[in-house]
């Protein structure tokens, strides 16, 4: 049945298990055998078993048919497979995807996975296999070039300043330092960001994510069934996904990702706004992202995210807390990251961060961003207080 | 089975720009010039494309320099600049400017279009108009 803004979906499902394994560097292990072990100590989360599983969702960046390899590697035969690939934001599309699934019964045990070694693999990013023919002539450097790119543009068109880019790379890993999983601990500064070795002007090393090994895994189910789990559930509330274009070349508006869209749409699915969230997992690639999806999202204008994110707005005892894990600055950064904004928010909701929870959660907004700012997924959940 | 055109679109780039001037597609239908080529317009869905040398002006839109580490005991890497480019005709594409160093491109500077590059595999880059020097 239709409903308004997909509202029927709101509230409809659940994360009700969480895992993650080989966070950092997992020498000697490849992609596969980490992300069974995140599955299995996501069902244990649960207290389901992979026999339950009869949903899968997962895309990667080291097999042509990751969600087959998936299935196989882990022995299930589901009855529902995933596999889009819209890069690091496929995991937080899955969450509506599977909630879809479940609603219509093609599933009743969703199951959410990714798992890479790039760093003890290949120690670099994968470059994917087909790049823009008409900027490949260039020697770009993806993706780093198209997000130094809008970041140059935001700087020249707005006046954000790398001081301000910079502010987002401390407030990671002042989070980072209250995560005892995190990979980078040590104290940054704004002049330790600034003084850092120039990467891809106006990005410095420090304005760049990670690049760690790593596995997360998410378990979804239908609410009612949520319910009679083990661990509090994180209910999906709302969802969205947009796209606008593949290459940076051909982005409408360097400065504004189509989050715009996606963040509109989970809003409206969610009957919430931006005022109603209490924490924030944005996918931070690089700085700029978290600048960028603070506008497109709404909650500060277009152009305002430097002076929004200044002053520790967003680190620990702001008023804002956003990636909360220390994201992909300073947490973990496997190549796709999506799954783990998942992940911390649940763990956030469910009251059961430790030293970095954020006071009472009742509401996470989570954002993936996919390839070259060329795709944005938002979910929003919440606990059952928001039903 | 559609028809196809006489050419395809990537194909029929290379063939226009060894002239040694910019070519795009325009849309016979709504006007609009495109740029990456394709068989269809993006803005309308047209399937009348043509093609039309056009004046190779433009303006740097946004930049970005790779500062590129030198391996041990090889000489010293040149850092390389990559610009995106509006074109006055509308279409933004990604390119270089070759003869410039990097320090000094910036935002809104003013350029030319220039084919460089061997058959089949010419490449779009562009200079400061003498204006802008
Ligand atoms: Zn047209």
């Amino acid at each position: 049945m239709s409903t308004p803004n997909g509202s029927g979906l709101r509230g409809s499902a659940a994360i009700v298990g969480v895992g993650t394994a080989g966070l950092g560097e997992a020498p000697g292990f490849n992609a596969m055998d980490i992300q069974a072990l995140a599955v299995r100590e996501a069902l244990d989360d649960a207290g389901l078993q992979l026999s339950d599983v009869d949903g899968v969702f997962c895309a990667n960046m080291s097999h042509t048919f990751p969600v087959i390899s998936t299935i196989e590697y882990l022995g299930i035969q589901p009855r529902w497979i995933d596999g889009t690939n819209t890069g690091g934001s496929s995991f937080v599309a899955y969450a509506m995807a599977a909630s879809l699934a479940l609603q219509a019964g093609l599933c009743d045990v969703a199951l959410i996975c990714y798992g890479a070694t790039l760093r003890s693999g290949a120690g670099r990013m994968v470059p994917a296999n087909e790049q823009p023919t008409y900027e490949v002539p260039h020697k770009p450097r993806y993706p780093m070039t198209a997000y130094a790119m809008s970041a140059a543009r935001h700087m020249s068109q707005f006046g954000t300043t790398r001081e301000q880019l910079a502010e987002v790379a401390v407030s990671a890993r002042l989070w980072a330092q209250k995560n005892p999983e995190a990979f980078e601990l040590g104290p940054l500064s704004i002049e330790d960001v600034l003084g850092s070795r120039m990467v891809m002007e106006p990005l410095t090393v420090r304005d760049c994510c990670l690049l760690t090994d790593g596995a997360g895994a998410v378990v979804m189910t239908r609410a009612d069934q949520a319910r009679d789990l083990k661990e509090k559930p994180a209910y999906f509330l709302g969802g969205g996904t947009a796209s606008y274009n593949r290459a940076v070349s051909e982005m409408p508006d360097l400065t504004s990702t189509a989050a715009r869209d996606s963040g509109a749409r989970a809003f409206a699915m969610a009957g919430m706004k931006p005022s109603d969230m209490t924490i924030l997992q944005l996918y931070d690639a690089f700085t700029i992202n978290v600048i960028l999806f603070l506008e497109d999202l709404g909650f500060c204008g277009k152009g305002e995210g430097g002076a929004f994110v200044s002053g520790g707005r967003i680190a620990p005892g702001g008023d804002l807390p956003v990636n909360t894990n220390g994201g992909g600055l300073s947490f973990c950064h496997p190549g796709m990251y999506g799954v783990f904004t998942l992940i911390e928010a649940t763990r956030q909701l469910r009251g059961a961060a430790g030293e970095r929870q954020a006071g009472e959660v009742e509401t996470v907004l989570c954002h993936g961003n996919g390839i070259t700012l060329s795709h944005q997924a938002t979910a929003i959940f919440g606990t059952d207080a928001t039903l | 089975m559609a028809s196809l055109p006489k050419a395809g679109p990537d194909k029929a780039f290379q063939e226009h720009v060894s002239d040694g001037r910019l070519w795009l597609q325009y849309c016979d239908d709504c006007g609009e010039a495109v740029f990456m080529p394709r068989v269809l317009c993006p803005h309308c869905s047209s399937l009348s494309l043509d093609w039309r040398p056009v004046s190779g002006n433009g303006t740097v839109h946004t930049l970005t320099v790779l500062h590129q580490r030198s391996k041990p005991g090889q000489p010293e890497r040149q850092n390389h600049a990559i610009v995106l480019v509006d074109l006055d005709e509308g279409p933004r594409m990604m390119s270089r400017l070759p003869e410039v160093a990097p320090e000094d491109i910036r935002i809104g500077m003013r350029v030319k279009a220039r084919i460089e590059g061997k058959d089949g595999e010419r490449a779009v880059v562009f200079d400061p108009q003498e204006s802008d020097q």
